[in-house]
């Protein structure tokens, strides 16, 4: 008896599956690095898939995942054909997808900056440099954004690592990983971590939305500015959605224009980018050692 | 006092747990925990059921991902059990159950990716090995008289349907749907890897402060499980079993290349994978040893060994809230809700919680686990005082509880402590994906970083850590002849 | 082979010898009361002979062995699961067959329990119970019977109506019992069991009750 429910299960199961995966051959899938509040996300990312569904044709959809290497997983297994990736999962992400390119960045990511940001209560004063911040910094609580974030994570590492000539863990007296960047700015804000490192487009869309306490958190030092965010693309989508189909997602992100939907990322227009635009995020990469 | 065996093991760990506290990173950081603790119980007081229109959905998926997954797990646990007296089998077994259900969905994350197979593999994977461990645990308790009388010439599938099954059904029944309790909260906590269930959203609510939201689904779960009992008949079973594989959403395509892919490059060190030979794959496994693992393992200890000691703790300090021996029915009652509530909250999630509230250190994560094991372990103690007779005058309140009653329970009490060390060190590593320091937290940093050749050695290791503990805690029971039941 | 003749029959219990050596002729027809104190070997004797005569022997223990969570009908079919297929009997524990249904029909009207067939064995009383293992035993249909105590719950009538069905269905039978007036109403031959050795070893029809009582 046992074995006829379990033959009927299975062959129940299978249907389904199989079902399922007939359904969605012609979805044209996307997904996005968590780098923030989730409800944003799936807000912003709705409307880019109603856009480009209408753009292109084709039923597009999104799919909002828990971390970066999930994003970059699901690029690398071909689940989703196209990304908004940071700097570094764009990096990681083409390394495991050959023939896979950034299509696209933001106005503004060309020159990204990441913010250092402190609670008011540890009297850190705003400097030109880090390195001026040394005394202020020692012995102090950090917390990054997520661990594969370019702004809320390589950058700041590579700097710190840079000025101090030491790891993270032996400038400060506990370092954290908070997830995304408006956590960092929460944590940040409420004293949980003295110091944090942000993306500044979060912290100044947070800012102008009045969803800072300025009173207990503030900017204490800028990076210099390196490229981050762009959208890439699978080299492969020609095959499965035809002939000129990558150049025509490329076309509808660079047209972008709807002022709510570029005000949600928050980014003033897309431009053209490529591949190579990326490479001295690979090197810093490579040379603090999260890629081989 | 110290002559006895219980007391001297007591005392060795209860001095083991101290020694690590001196050690370990425990802290509150927040600024105002207490604040927001206020704002979490006022969120779970005005909880909000329509924030997100996927909760429900979430709700069924959590239910349908722990009958599939249960249901494979307990037939394959079935068939494993009954080759559990090979040792191969058995080694099989342990390893399999030594790796927790959060690590198998991140590794078949990898390659089946947010295919429903991943949620069910991840629950039936690490389930079979512990179903095939307790089955054949109760196989051999069962009598073995009917079977020696069965007329000689007898076949072995009929004599196993005949004089051993029935005999342990009652057993296998009642442990089966405990599990399904069990499986019902790991169901839940894979959302927090991003599979579509409850965690999902309740992640989402809690990261972003919306306590309202995170207490209604909180609210929702604890019903899901108290109800259990209710929804969840014999009768009903076959429907539910036939209909769970319908509702694990949909997911995405399997591509099978990157299961071939993951097996045959992803995991292969990086040295062998480039052509650097041993030479590069000593040095490649020394870096992952001193850098990740030995942190990681000696974090994962020290944590553990103060956890199971709170444990212990806790559940002693617990178990008179349910006891018929102190106090009237009101406070029983509470009694009784407040251990279901530490007990159905899974650790994992507990523990995601207070790290919200308290910021960063190893103290959310022991006192979730304390929390949590200590409500299982109290609420069994506390049943199990129920049946002891008290002579009509036999002293009352403080007296009675440490005269009476524990040294009558301490026995029972310690194997269960010893029972869960192992499962207390198989969530302390899984807690790192939190952010605590332990192995799981550089098995989660070398996913991020793509680096799953160093995610499987530390899985492996973690895994040796859980076996070995498992062993120890196997040796210290029959040390000192204690004796334990399944369902703890 | 339902007469049998054993040699040097020996068991020992934590290292002491519990029984024997000790020789046993027995022939067929032989009915065999096995009397004797409690503890004297009684139920020792009766498990060796049991791993000697293989599947020449139906068992009744004192355990009775029966399987608590199966019905009475599952119990009495459970000695006769070598004579057929595996999934037959696996058929049978879901639906049994009319045939077999009717047969243990039969055996338990015999019995005096009839209506009990479907219930599980756990539900019945003491004495129900002891006849749904004799049930068994008979059902096996071996030429030989073992039985330890097999009328130890059964009131008069009742034991009197076992101790009947029993020596007329096994033409050969060794039954320890420790009611005096019924091994020798019903048995033709009494071997007396004391130290593990045998004590006394006589024709029924030679003895009366005084003689064995020598034994306790």
């Amino acid at each position: 008896m046992v074995i006829k429910h379990l033959r009927k299960w299975l062959v129940s199961g299978l249907l389904s599956f199989s079902a399922v995966t007939a359904v969605q051959a012609q979805t044209f899938v996307f997904t996005a690095i968590p780098d923030e509040d989730e409800t944003k996300l799936v807000e912003r990312f709705r409307g880019v898939a109603d856009y480009l569904s209408e753009q292109l044709d084709v039923d597009v959809r999104y799919i909002p995942v828990k971390s970066y290497a999930a994003a970059v997983s699901a690029f690398r297994n071909n689940q989703v054909q196209l990304a908004w990736f940071g700097g570094l999962s764009g990096v990681q992400a083409r390394r495991l997808v050959p023939g896979s390119e950034a299509i696209a960045q933001g106005v503004e990511d060309e020159a990204f900056v990441t913010y250092f940001i402190a609670n008011t209560s540890t009297e850190i004063e705003p400097a030109g440099s880090l390195a001026d911040l040394e005394d202020n910094l020692r012995g102090k609580t950090f917390t990054f954004g997520s661990k594969g974030s370019t702004s809320g994570r390589l950058m700041p590492e590579f700097h710190l690592r840079d000025t101090f000539g030491e790891a993270p863990e032996s400038v400060f007296s506990r370092v954290g990983f908070s997830g995304n960047h408006t956590r960092t700015l929460r944590l940040v804000e409420a004293g949980t971590y003295e110091v944090g490192a942000l993306n500044f487009q979060v912290w100044e869309k947070e800012l102008a939305d009045g969803n800072i306490d300025t009173d207990a958190v503030q900017v204490i030092w800028k990076t210099p500015a390196y490229p981050d965010y762009q959208w890439t693309i699978r080299g492969d989508v020609n095959e499965r959605f035809g002939e000129g189909f990558k150049d025509k997602v490329t076309k509808a992100l660079l047209e972008l224009d709807d002022p709510a939907l570029l005000e949600s990322f928050p980014r003033s227009g897309f431009i053209p980018a490529s591949n190579d635009d990326y490479e001295p995020i690979r090197k810093t990469a490579e040379n603090i050692g999260i890629l081989d | 006092m110290f002559s006895y065996p219980t007391v001297r093991a007591s005392f060795i760990f209860l001095a083991i747990a101290l020694g690590g506290l001196l050690v370990a990173d425990i802290a509150i950081t927040t600024a105002n925990p207490w604040q927001d603790l206020g704002r979490f119980f006022l969120g779970v007081a005005t909880p909000n059921f329509f924030s997100t229109e996927g909760l429900m959905t979430a709700l069924l998926r959590t239910v349908a991902f722990a009958f599939v997954g249960v249901t494979i797990g307990s037939l394959a646990g079935f068939l494993l059990a009954l080759g559990y007296r090979f040792l191969p089998v058995r080694i099989f077994c342990a390893f399999i159950r030594s790796i927790h259900e959060l690590f198998w969905a991140l590794i078949f994350l990898q390659f089946f990716g947010f295919h429903p197979l991943t949620g069910v593999l991840a629950i039936a994977i690490p389930y079979s090995g512990i179903f095939a461990k307790v089955y054949s645990e109760i196989f051999e308790e069962s009598d073995p008289e009917p079977g020696r009388l069965l007329p000689p010439g007898t076949g072995s599938v009929s004599a196993f349907l005949y004089a051993r099954i029935p005999d342990c059904w009652e057993q296998i029944r009642t442990y089966t749907s405990y599990r399904l309790e069990c499986g019902l909260r790991s169901s839940a906590i894979l959302g927090f890897v991003g599979l579509p269930t409850l965690g999902f959203y309740l992640e989402s609510s809690f990261s972003q402060g919306m306590y309202s939201d995170a207490g209604a689904m909180l609210i929702l779960f604890y019903i899901l499980i108290a109800t259990l009992p209710l929804w969840v008949r014999p009768k009903l079973l076959p429907f539910y079993i036939l209909a769970a594989p319908f509702f694990l959403g949909d997911g995405f395509p399997i591509v099978w290349g990157n299961v071939e892919r993951f097996f045959t490059e992803d995991i292969i060190p990086a040295p062998l994978r480039d052509g650097e030979g041993l030479a590069g794959l000593s040095a490649w496994f020394g870096d992952v040893m001193v850098t990740e693992a030995l942190p990681g393992i000696w974090n994962t200890i020290v944590l553990t060994q103060i956890a199971l000691v709170a444990t212990g703790i806790i559940s002693l300090l617990a178990f008179p809230l349910i006891s018929n021996h102190f106090g009237g029915p009101v406070r029983r009652t509470s009694g009784h809700v407040l251990l279901v509530i530490a007990r159905s909250t899974p650790e994992y999630i507990l523990a995601y919680i207070l790290l919200q509230l308290w910021g960063p250190s190893m103290l959310p994560a022991v006192v979730a686990l304390a929390l949590h094991n200590g409500g299982i372990i109290g609420h069994l103690i506390g049943r199990q005082t129920n049946t002891i007779q008290l002579r009509p005058d036999s002293p009352t309140g403080f007296t009675r509880y440490s005269w009476e009653l524990v040294p009558r329970v301490y026995r029972s009490f310690l194997a269960f402590l010893f029972y869960r060390w192992e499962i207390i060190m198989r969530e302390t590593a899984i807690l790192g994906i939190l952010g605590i320091y332990t192995l799981g937290f550089y098995v989660d940093s070398a996913i991020q970083n793509i680096r799953f050749d160093r995610a499987m050695v530390l899985i492996l290791i973690t895994a040796l850590l859980n076996i070995g503990v498992d062993a120890l805690g196997r040796y210290i029971r029959r040390k000192l002849a204690l004796q334990t039941m399944q369902t703890c | 082979m339902p007469g049998f003749d054993f040699h040097g029959l020996t068991a020992s219990f934590n290292g002491e010898r519990v029984i024997g050596p000790l020789s046993l002729h027995v022939n067929e027809g032989e009915h065999v009361a096995l009397v004797g104190k409690s503890g004297a070997g009684k139920s020792t004797l009766i498990r060796l002979l049991y791993d000697r005569l293989e599947s020449e022997a139906s068992l009744i223990p004192q355990g009775l062995g029966l399987v608590n969570a199966l019905p009475v009908f599952h119990n009495v079919f459970m000695g006769q699961l070598d004579r057929h297929p595996g999934w037959y009997n696996a058929l049978t524990l879901i639906r049994p067959f009319r045939r077999d249904r009717d047969t243990v029909k039969a055996l338990l009207k015999e019995l005096e329990i009839p209506e009990k067939q479907w219930i599980p064995t756990a539900a019945l009383s003491g004495g129900q119970r002891q006849r749904v293992a004799i049930a068994r035993a008979i059902y096996r249909q071996a030429p030989v019977l073992l039985a330890d105590e097999p009328i130890s719950a059964l009131d008069g009538p009742m034991a009197h109506l076992v101790m009947k069905t029993l020596t007329n269905r096994f033409s050969t039978s060794i039954i320890a019992l420790h009611d005096v007036d019924m091994a020798l109403r019903y048995c033709n031959r009494i071997i007396g069991i004391q130290d593990g050795q045998v004590a006394l070893d006589e024709a029924a029809s030679s003895l009366v009750a005084s003689d064995i009582m020598s034994l306790y």
